[in-house]
């Protein structure tokens, strides 16, 4: 890691040449309240200070809802050839916790066996970070995902009159060298930024108590009662699913031409929420219930990574939280199953 | 900066591209379920082609899907593998609809957990299978035979909801005339014929003599597993040492769609075959 420092001044330049330079994603104003990353073309269009993006900018770019995987040709014989597609695009003020969401899936990605149509997309890509605004939702703190260690190749801090870089990769310097003018920081430099730091982390006011989860939910498991009424409302609809960075299931179908001679296979987001996630061949359904699948999202997010990464599968973002049309609310959930063990 | 990277030898490769294999035979077992003898077109790859039992392979129809199917075959044999295959949803109805020299696609094979047939050296097996379960189980049962005297008793129950539907009827045949094999078979619904037991397979594990060290291992219907683990667990057959093969639904077999999630294992990469003391609090697992 290398820490340079940016002065505001110079900070349209550098973004400006990246935009002419590179396809370049950042936030955009959807309306009032959301942001979406965009193709960028032009710096009026940026704009950095946003609190909410419903979809994931990492999970469009590099996990797309429905992505070409394989690609087959059927004639005397059949042709088959994978279909990794990347170039190389920047992905601009994404913030810490939609990074880490972003560093998870690459774990999922790239054990046991490594996923090229992902991790294609994701070697080309490279990320420059910004902090955000957290939403009230926003418990990242809690899960430790509020501060991205990697995962980047810059990431800006806005310590006042300048920004405060961290620089993770070669890439990164290179960028710097070559579209701005920076210069080392020093020792007030890191005595500004960890003061922007204290303050930043300060402004997440959501804490959720999550410690003891992880074997608190095995004494809560079979607790009927607690499920039913934390599903009660459910409508199986996976909003949920779909607004998480880290969510990741999906299904690979295959699709002919109507000639019949061209096929492909994709994948396509699923969602752990929907009645036939678990339906096998045969009509049976290993989570039947709304109940069985909430405690299957839960258990996933919370429990199955922790064991298998040492790192939740949740970046404590909160939109789940946002999106959900009955109100279930992982944090409450989290909180409820701490007071129900210990009460 | 992407952590647990392995450099692939090749680039521009995905882990999603099928090979291309042939059926090479079909066998109708029952009414519902046909055997396939399948091999890779690519010469090389199919002699490289090896695979423990237990373990399973993504089948993919060109243009209609792609679903896993243990692999009931002996491992030993190199010119080709089997696929016990029941006509019950897109991808298996068809591969029913094909012929011999029909091509298909083949991922595979997968599975880090398999039948410990190695550490099962010297000791009394029981293999225990309701109606397609047979078909996992049958590459560990192959295993054994091959290398009989290895192993100390081998008992096999096999049920089956009627005896139109047993499936491997010739390798039971053969297993009947051995002095080395207890062969158990229950049907739920008899026909007039029927000479052997009738009811389900938990019924005859109370009769089975074993030795406390003995391995057990279990294949059949969800429903199944719960009532011949305890019955496995009244024999006092340690939980590290009974064996059970979980499916569930699976899209990619290879660790990324997380459907075949059982607790916090998946049985595409974890499983299919987990040992009971590794699952047992897992509390949807069985």
């Amino acid at each position: 890691m290398l820490y340079k420092v940016l002065e505001k001044n110079g900070y349209r330049d550098f973004v400006k040449s990246l935009i002419s330079g590179f396809e370049f994603i950042g936030p955009v104003k959807k309306d009032r309240a959301v942001h979406d990353f965009k193709v960028i073309k032009d710096f009026k269009e940026l704009d950095t200070a946003y609190i909410r993006t419903t979809i994931p900018p990492a999970k469009k770019i590099l996990f797309p809802p429905d992505e070409e995987l394989v690609c087959y040709e059927i004639g005397e014989n059949i042709d088959v050839k994978p279909v990794v597609e990347s170039g190389e695009k920047i992905l601009f003020a994404i913030n810490a916790w939609d990074i880490n969401g972003m560093n998870f899936l690459d774990r999922v990605f790239t054990t046991d066996f490594i996923d090229d149509n992902y991790k294609a997309k994701r070697d080309k890509l490279i990320v420059i970070g910004m902090d955000t605004e957290p939403a009230e939702t926003n418990f990242s703190p809690s899960v430790g995902a509020e501060f991205a260690t990697g995962g980047f190749d810059l990431y800006m801090h806005d310590i006042g009159d300048r920004y405060f870089i961290r620089v993770a990769t070669a890439r990164g310097d290179g960028l710097l060298k070559r579209y701005a003018v920076v210069k080392d920081a020093e020792r007030n430099d890191f005595k500004e930024y960890d003061r922007y730091m204290d303050n930043y982390r300060g402004r997440f006011k959501l804490d959720v108590d999550i410690k003891s989860f992880y074997d608190d939910f095995e004494v809560i498991y079979d607790k009927k009662e607690f499920w039913e009424n934390a599903a009660k409302d459910c409508y199986s609809c996976g909003s949920c699913n779909l607004v998480c960075p880290t969510c990741f299931c999906f299904n690979v179908k295959d699709d002919m031409e109507l000639n019949l001679k061209k096929g492909e296979k994709t994948r396509e987001w699923d969602s752990c929420m929907i009645p036939d996630y678990g339906l096998v061949a045969g009509g049976h359904n290993f989570r039947p219930t709304k109940e069985n699948r909430l405690k299957q999202r839960y258990r996933c997010k919370l429990k199955t990574f922790k064991e298998k990464y040492d790192r939740y599968a949740c970046v404590g973002c909160g939109r789940c939280i946002e999106a959900c049309l009955a109100n279930i609310n992982i944090a409450e959930d989290i909180n409820s199953v701490k007071k129900e063990v210990s009460a | 900066m992407i952590m647990d990277i392995k450099e692939k030898e090749t680039a521009g490769s995905s882990i999603y591209v099928p090979e291309i294999a042939t059926i090479l035979k079909i066998e109708e077992m029952s009414q519902t379920e046909k055997l396939f003898d399948i091999r890779l077109d690519d010469q090389k790859k199919q002699e490289k082609f090896c695979f423990l039992p237990g373990q399973f392979v993504e089948l993919t129809i060109f243009g209609l899907g792609e679903a896993p199917f243990s692999i009931p075959s002996s491992p030993g044999n190199r010119d080709f593998f089997q696929l016990c295959i029941r006509d019950t949803g897109n991808v298996s109805g068809a591969i029913h609809r094909m012929k011999a020299g029909d091509k298909i696609g083949i991922r595979g094979p997968f599975g880090k957990g398999y039948f410990p047939y190695e550490r099962m050296k010297g000791k009394d097996v029981i293999i225990v299978a309701g109606g397609l379960g047979l078909a996992p189980v049958m590459s560990l049962i192959k295993t054994i035979l091959e290398d009989r005297d290895s192993y100390k008793r081998l008992v096999i129950i096999y049920g089956a909801t009627d005896p139109s539907n047993i499936l491997f009827r010739k390798d039971i045949e053969d297993w009947k005339k051995r002095d080395d094999i207890e062969l158990g078979l229950t049907v739920d619904n008899p026909d007039s014929a029927w000479q052997e037991n009738v009811g389900v397979c938990t019924n005859l594990i109370p009769g089975i003599n074993c030795t406390e060290d003995a391995y057990a291992v279990v294949c059949g219907p969800p429903v199944m597993y719960k009532f011949v683990v305890s019955e496995f667990e009244k024999k006092c057959i340690k939980p590290e040492n009974i064996f059970l093969s979980l499916e569930r639904r699976m899209e990619c077999g290879v660790g990324k769609c997380n459907h075949c999630h059982v607790g916090n294992k998946l049985s595409c990469v974890d499983g299919p075959v987990f040992s009971l003391w590794e699952i047992r609090n897992l509390k949807e697992a069985i």
